[in-house]
């Protein structure tokens, strides 16, 4: 199965992860600790995120943790980021001609 | 493989009818939007516009699925010489002298992204020459 940033992201619950970690390294407790799925399930997600290359695991003593990688993660900010721009200035744009629309029509 | 759709909202300062005509008048549309061939909001009925990338002409083919008189149009959006399919969607809710205005994107991931010759940073400079220059224009004129 192919994995790549945007199947990380298809997922609510991945992008609540990506989101969490992108602030802060957590354990993996930590990160289960947030969400009231199960663990094996949380687990599940990582592993598909790591897969993706969305975040890292790095072992220390008895704990795992996880940290997003923001290069990744850029990718899909970028993506994103084109197509809200483009539909926040297609709908910004739509609110000037109604506004334009609703004052003609008023005079 | 499905990614969660874009989903925007707005509300505008106008009625229902007014945001129903923006979104499906082909005239109206070409002021705020895109200039389609043509427009009718029956499903079925498929519309064509241009977009471009430093010269590059994108053909999009757009394909009503759904129409539902000031309250919902949707079309497929793709691009003719590349595979992948998208859908827009659009919910409009009479809030009386308001309209709230629902925006979903589904199904982007579909467009290619290995391609070498539509790879993602092409096909977002093409969104970025509509937003950038095309519709700028437009605003600053109008």
């Amino acid at each position: 199965m192919r994995r790549d940033v945007f199947q990380a992201i298809a997922d609510p619950t991945r992008r609540e992860i990506i989101g969490m970690l992108s602030q802060q390294t957590l354990n993996l407790n930590n990160v289960a600790d947030q969400f009231k799925i199960s663990r094996p399930a949380i687990s599940k997600h990582i592993k598909i995120l790591r897969e993706c290359g969305l975040i890292t695991i790095t072992q220390k003593g008895r704990e795992r943790y996880c940290r997003a990688d923001l290069t990744k993660l850029k990718q899909v900010a970028d993506w994103t980021a084109k197509y809200q721009k483009f539909w926040n200035e297609k709908l910004d744009a739509l609110g000037d001609f109604l506004a334009k629309e609703q004052e003609n029509k008023n005079q | 493989m499905k990614t969660e759709p874009f989903v925007i909202e707005r509300t505008y300062d106008a009625p229902v009818n007014a945001v129903w005509h923006a979104l499906t008048d082909k005239k109206k549309m070409k002021a705020w939007y895109f200039d389609v061939d043509d427009f009718k909001p029956e499903v079925g009925f498929t519309f064509h516009f241009w977009g471009e990338d430093k010269g590059v002409k994108f053909e999009h083919e757009c394909v009503v699925t759904d129409a539902v008189f000031e309250r919902k149009i949707a079309y497929s959006w793709r691009y003719l010489d590349f595979p992948g399919n998208s859908l827009v969607s659009i919910e409009l809710f009479d809030e009386g002298h308001q309209t709230r205005v629902k925006l979903t994107h589904t199904g982007l991931e579909s467009f290619p992204q290995d391609n070498s010759s539509f790879a993602r940073e092409s096909f977002a400079k093409g969104w970025t020459y509509i937003l950038g220059t095309s519709l700028k224009d437009y605003l600053q004129a109008a």
